[in-house]
């Protein structure tokens, strides 16, 4: 998806190249801190912060049945490490240094031997370490003995010498092999960490206490005390016979062991340790050791009021996940009495809906409720909680997301290592069409807890534990290994299920029941399974299924994302019938590729942040929990953990595919294009000014117009202020969906009615305005007709090339200014009162224009565009030299334009800019008058665009054009080169603009110097100016108007402005040109009421027809005549369709 | 439903996919048809379950192949594995749930294009035993009235007037008393075309290759056109 897990890797190394923040490929390149954290199963806080080659021994008192013939106890070589607020000791030799390779990083990952990834060795909270001593020892330079608070309690500590017969201390030495110097570093680290967690210890006590084994190992003036709540099975009995299970002798075994090697946080694992687990936990325990050796007791340590606070915190709130767990309540192993009882499914309930609230991402999957259900039989709720939390996040990862992704790939791997380990069966699934993954997929998903007898389920879930999802894998392979035979007889789907189900049906019988040997005979069928498991395919190691996971983690992700896709698009109702497949798939893919991207830069900002925070501060910094840190994000196929766009967002997705949405300023610091406060979070980290970091990514800065957040609201329907996919859809399909310039008109229209009263204000005129400079900005595309480059040539007066695209572009100005002078031509007043204060004001205007006539440029523009000027001047070519060059002002304007951005500097600005004087302006904002206000509707905005043929070509054509749906804009290097282009045109066209609308020379020169943006920020700034100039035209037009509609009395009108005594004729002649400028209006309403009905079709072909009768240069077929210029070019418009 | 058939019929197997969304009684609606039971608190259904039962015609015996997919929205991606070859479909929405007929219609949609050609779909209305026109004892439930006390949310007409536009057979069923049940199946298996039926696919028959090779075909890209392989959502 658009190079993404490239620029993350980049963002990586750019970040830090050693402690690699994995974002795209945990598994390929896991960071050492979560290699550290899987081996030890600790929570993601904790970081490998030294390690050291160390021997550990555990005096013989401790040790497990050798103590008699062997004094010096065990000895393990291996490494030591400490984390924040862990000390690890592990026989696997494995590092987590930062110098460390991956491969001396992920050694663990090799063959268990029944050790486990763990190894053996053990991981002590620090606070569970009650002494350090140092001893002297000749062999080592450092040897440390270390006493934990293993079996004393708070209580029991303060007496302890007495009661020192009952509690039995734990005490195990470590001697540490490394140069002197680290040695000392290691043991400073350690000293530090202990001072650190010497305040943890109360709560470690506490969470402790919810370890069945405290209770176990009570102490004999305890022995009333209450157990602690181990599950439903103290209330309900335990799954199975507790005699066919042998518990009382597992349970013995264990109390033997934890006696010896301490209990819960301060056990050591030893080879017997791994041994007991593989007959089977017993039951009171089992919930305690599922806790310890899947690492969940240590988040549960961390916050052990985490479960109780978020049912507390989010008590009485509704949710789908609630609603989707309430469906599944009464049916979660309910063949288990603790489950017909309000009591288990209270639990049931609470744990779930906790944990949905929690990891939101997940919230509630089917088959969760099979997990917890059983978990709850053999541990407390918050236990569940935690125990839940280690499954999705750690042991089965992706198993329970919205897309299932983990699941799915899951099957691809097993699929593939029973290709691998039996072929002849893969072959005969293949032959017989039988998919593997139909009754695979269960066992994975609910842990084999509903597919086997409950008894064996909980077997596996021991191993599994421990060892991690490998198992799962290896339980699997020897099912079909064990059914080989039957399952090559089984043809399809059907005969193949019913062969394993009555296999597992059939688990606590005999394997070999027809053997001799009585041993042979006494072995169950389940027994044999965990020998074929874990001996036959001892091979499977966590190294090969990850391996594999990466193999077929990309298509499993395209076949998910392909099928989100797929059912989103046909899912979006029928304003996607607008647009076509491609177009809905193209928008898709953008959509979710800005979600994800930002997603993902946003947690590499944080992340680094965090990092740097850290480095600052070590202790502190690796202390904030960032729960999800090794989270993947950015594939659809991981699960839709966004799917609204917020207005930032949209902006970048604006900019992956309309130029115009891409910021004229790149190339200066970022931070000063946006507000600070549009930037929130990422403003401090920004001061890099870091490509990576940059809160766009590696794509164009997307621009910040008001016409984009009235985009933006107009799309947000359900005004959430964040868009849905179908928002998107929906808003782009009005645009570009149907080819209708009037539905387009009217889009546009409704875009800048911000009461939606069918008016749009001044204010309103003025935005529309820049929003359509704003849009035009970069050049226009789709289809413009070519004729008007060869037209404009002749005023061009530059080279041939420049014509081409950039006059079309310029002469686009020219066309908004005319929007702008029309529209206000054409407006309603608010109130009728206005037009009697208007006339008065138009005096100076004549003044104006005699200044044009000074200007000697004036009379060589041609008669050529098809600007309404002309138009008027054609109308009445010879009755008055003096109007034609008044009338071309705009064009002469053009021509200065272009004329700037070639740099030739004529004289022209500065003379137009002369015009303007303060007086004049003071005197001719009719428009901006407060007390003055006008509208426009949207029959009038219609008729001026159609008015106009850029303009209208403008809607027809180059606005839907500009979003590039599909194809979206040129890579970053055609983009940044075409910037270039922009910023050459942006200064032509930004001088153009502040000619246009006649700038003070002052005010002009920054503009073309600052871009186009400097230019719109312009525009908007000196609004006033603006509307001057506009006034100023759009009484210029007014006059000519009065001219054609009352030829006769055209000299007396001349002789007024010449007298320059304004008062009483100007008002006459205000009075009639407001009559039938009224007049005008009205039929044009008609008309295009009329128009309304006949709707697009129409007024395309009327676009053509429209343009020859104005080549023509007569309105021969314009039945109005000379009565109304502009009106009778709208009208001729919709005459001619 | 008699499983005791007298004189050996030709027998034919027929895929049957279900689906709509969670907890509208799919399995429910199987165990009904496949062991005459109801049971209350039905475990859900995890990836799929799969179940036979056989179905007499008076010409033929059809053998049904029912896959029982999970109705949690998340399982979506993992139905295209079940219906797969599927020569029919049962789209079960409850009636007194309206966004479970929403859902229902996505259904028939996906079905329609991804499907193999020419697939039956019934869509099935359940849990017709709460609402008033519950058919256990009043025998005939349609026409749907709409009592105050009904729980009924989905008009019997809109369904079925959906059912007509899309040409699917349309039922109104309820797991829980039986009503209707064994019904929506033998109207399946009459749909069923005689041709589909020759060419159906026996013990692994080749036929299934071929179904699967068009399959491919129609895909147009987005599964993996592997089709033997099993996670191909």
């Amino acid at each position: 998806m658009y190079n993404l897990s490239s620029f993350v890797q980049k963002a990586q190394q750019l970040l830090d190249p050693t402690q690699g923040l994995n974002l795209s490929d945990p598994d390929k390149n896991p960071s050492k801190a979560s290699l550290f954290q899987s081996q030890f199963r600790l929570p993601s806080s904790q970081h490998p912060l030294y390690e050291i080659t160390a021997e550990l021994t555990i005096p013989p008192a401790n040790a497990t049945q050798g103590g008699k013939d062997r004094d010096t106890g065990f000895r393990y070589a291996g490494k030591l490490h400490i984390s924040e607020a862990y000390l690890c000791f592990s026989t696997t030799g494995s590092s987590f240094v930062q110098s460390a390779s991956t491969s001396t990083s992920s050694v663990f990952t090799g063959q268990t031997h029944g050790a486990g990834p763990g190894g053996n060795g053990f991981t002590f909270p620090l606070c569970a370490i009650r002494r350090v001593e140092r001893l002297h020892s000749q062999n080592f330079q450092f040897a440390l003995a270390i006493t934990t608070w293993n079996g004393i309690s708070q209580d029991a500590a303060k007496d302890k010498d007495k009661d020192k017969k009952d509690a039995r201390e734990q005490r195990i030495t470590l001697q540490l092999a490394g140069t002197r110097q680290a040695c000392e570093r290691f043991c400073d680290g350690l000293k530090k960490g202990l001072r650190a967690g010497v305040g943890n210890v109360g709560r470690l006590k506490k969470a402790v206490a919810e370890c069945y084994s405290e209770y176990l190992l009570r102490p004999e003036d305890q022995k009333n005390a209450n157990p602690p709540d181990v599950g439903l099975g103290m209330m309900f009995r335990y799954p199975g016979d507790v005699k066919k299970l042998r518990d009382r002798a597992k349970m013995r075994l264990w109390a033997e062991y934890l006696r010896d090697n301490g209990r819960n946080t301060t056990l050591l694992r030893q080879p017997t340790f791994h041994k007991l687990i593989r007959v089977g936990l017993p039951n009171r325990l089992r919930g305690e050791m599922w806790e310890l050796t899947s690492g969940s007791i240590y988040l549960r340590l961390e916050n052990p009021s985490l479960y109780t606070d978020t049912l507390a915190k989010f008590s009485g709130q509704e949710s789908l996940a609630i609603d989707e767990i309430e469906k599944d309540l009464n049916r979660s192993l309910p063949e288990y009495p603790g489950f017909q009882s309000e009591e288990g499914i209270g639990r049931l309930r609470r744990v779930l809906t906790a944990y949905s609230w929690v990891d939101t991402d997940v919230g509630y999957c089917q088959a969760m409720n099979i997990v917890v259900a059983a978990l709850l039989i053999y541990m407390s709720e918050s236990q569940a909680f935690f125990l839940l939390s280690a499954l999705c996040d750690r042991l089965v990862p992706g198993y329970y997301s919205t897309t299932m992704y983990g699941t799915l790939l899951d099957q691809k791997v097993f699929e593939s290592l029973v290709e691998r380990t039996m072929p002849i069966l893969w072959e005969h699934l293949v032959k017989s069409d039988v998919q593997l993954s139909v009754v695979s997929l269960p066992w994975f998903l609910s842990l084999y807890i509903n597919s086997m007898p409950l008894v064996f389920a909980f077997r596996v879930l021991d191993v599994f534990f421990v060892e991690g999802p490998k198992v799962l894998f290896q339980v699997g392979l020897a099912i079909l290994r064990i059914n080989g035979e039957e399952l090559l007889d089984a043809a399809d789907d059907g005969a193949f299920i019913s062969v394993l189900k009555s296999y597992f049906a059939r688990l606590d019988e005999s394997a070999h029941p027809k053997s001799e040997n009585p041993k042979l005979r006494a072995v169950t069928r389940f027994q044999e399974l965990m020998v074929v498991a874990f001996k036959e395919f001892s091979g499977i190691t966590h190294g090969s299924i990850t391996e594999l996971r990466l193999q077929n983690k990309n298509s499993v992700l395209n076949n998910i994302e392909n099928f989100a896709k797929r059912t989103a698009i046909r899912n979006l109702g029928p304003d996607s019938k607008l647009l076509n497949a491609d177009e809905l798939g193209a928008l898709y893919d953008r959509f979710y590729t800005v979600l994800y991207e930002r997603q993902q830069r946003d947690l590499i900002l944080k992340q680094e942040q965090a990092r740097r925070v850290k480095s600052s501060r070590p202790r502190l910094g690796a202390m904030a929990n960032s729960h999800d840190e090794a989270v993947e994000k950015g594939r659809v196929g991981l699960g839709p953990s966004t799917s609204l766009m917020d207005y930032d967002a949209f902006r970048e997705f604006l900019a992956g595919m309309a130029k115009w949405a891409i910021s004229d300023t790149p190339a200066t610091p970022r931070r000063e294009t946006f507000p600070e406060a549009d930037r929130g979070f990422y403003g401090s980290v920004n001061k890099k000014s870091d490509v990576m970091l940059s809160p766009w990514g590696a794509g164009p800065e997307p621009a910040d117009h008001e016409f984009l957040r009235r985009l933006f609201v107009k799309w947000d329907a359900g005004a959430n202020a964040a868009l849905t996919l179908q928002n998107v859809v929906t808003g782009l399909a009005r645009i570009k969906g149907k080819r209708d310039i009037l539905g387009i008109i009217t889009y546009f229209f409704e875009l800048h009615d911000d009461d939606g009263d069918g008016k749009v204000d001044r204010e309103g005129i003025l935005r529309m305005s820049e929003a359509l400079l704003f849009l035009s900005r970069r050049g226009l595309e789709g289809t413009l007709s070519p004729s008007n480059s060869t037209l404009t040539l002749s005023t061009g007066g530059g080279s041939q090339g420049d014509v081409s695209g950039q006059s079309i572009n310029e002469r686009f100005l020219g066309s908004v200014s005319a929007f702008i002078r029309r529209c206000f031509e054409y407006a309603d007043p608010d109130h009728p009162n206005n037009h009697f204060a208007s006339p008065q004001q138009k005096q100076p205007l004549v003044e104006m224009d005699d200044d044009q006539l000074a200007d000697p440029d004036a009379f060589s523009i041609g008669d050529d565009d098809d600007d309404e000027d002309d138009l008027l001047e054609m109308e009445s070519p010879a009755a008055s030299p003096k109007t034609g060059p008044r009338s071309h002002a705009l064009d002469k304007q053009a021509s200065s334009i272009r004329l700037d951005s070639m740099s030739t500097a004529p004289s022209n600005a500065p003379s137009n800019n002369r015009r303007v004087s303060k007086a004049q302006s003071e005197r001719a904002n009719i428009a901006l008058d407060p007390s003055n206000p006008l509208h426009i509707t949207l029959p009038t905005f219609r008729m001026v665009v159609l008015a106009d043929e850029l303009l209208e070509q403008f809607f027809e054509s180059s606005f839907p054009a500009s979003f590039h749906i599909i194809e979206g804009l040129q890579s970053s290097a055609t983009a940044s080169s075409s910037l270039t282009t922009f910023s050459n045109l942006g200064l032509g066209a930004g001088r153009a603009v502040g000619a246009a609308f006649g700038g003070a020379p002052g005010a002009q020169a920054p503009a073309g110097g600052r871009g186009l943006r400097g230019v719109l920020d312009n525009i908007v700034t000196d609004g006033m100016r603006v509307a001057q100039e506009v006034v100023r035209r759009m009484e210029e037009a007014q006059k000519e108007l009065e001219r054609n509609a009352v030829p006769g009395q055209r000299n007396d009108e001349e002789d007024d402005e010449e007298d320059d005594d304004p008062a009483p004729a100007g008002k006459s002649v205000a009075y009639r040109g407001d009559a039938e400028r009224r007049s005008v209006r009205s039929s044009d309403r008609d008309l295009l009421a009329g128009v309304d009905a006949e709707a697009s079709d129409v007024t395309v072909s009327a676009a053509g027809t429209r343009r020859a009768s104005v080549g023509q240069g007569s309105n021969g077929d314009n039945q109005q005549g000379p009565a109304g210029g502009a009106g009778s070019k709208v009208v001729g418009v919709e005459f001619d369709g | 439903m008699a499983d005791s058939a007298g004189a050996p019929r030709p027998s034919s197997s027929v895929k049957l996919v279900l689906l709509g969304e969670a907890a509208v009684g799919k399995s429910s609606l199987v165990l009904r048809f496949v062991n005459n039971d109801f049971q209350e608190n039905k475990e859900p259904t995890i990836g799929a379950a799969f179940l036979t039962q056989k179905c007499n015609l008076p010409e033929r015996t059809i053998k049904f192949e029912i896959w029982d997919t999970a109705g949690q929205e998340r399982f979506a991606s993992l139905a295209p594995m079940y219906y797969r070859n599927a020569q029919a479909a049962l789209v079960v929405y409850d009636l007194t749930k309206p966004t479970s007929l929403i859902k229902a219609k996505h259904w028939v949609a996906e079905l329609q294009r991804q499907a193999t050609p020419g697939i039956v779909i019934a869509l099935v209305g359940n849990k017709l035993d709460l609402t008033n026109d519950s058919a256990g004892s009043s025998g005939e439930g349609e026409g749907g009235g709409d009592d105050a006390n009904d729980a009924r949310k989905v008009p019997t007409e809109e369904a079925q007037t959906y059912a007509e536009q899309e040409d699917l057979l349309f039922f109104e069923t309820s797991a829980k008393t039986g009503y209707n049940v064994t019904e929506v199946f033998t109207a399946i298996a009459n749909a069923i075309p005689e041709t589909s039926l020759k060419t159906a696919r026996g013990p692994s028959g080749a036929s299934g290759v071929n179904r699967s090779e068009e399959q491919r075909v129609n895909l147009n890209g987005p599964r993996d056109p592997n089709a033997k392989e099993g996670c191909a959502c």
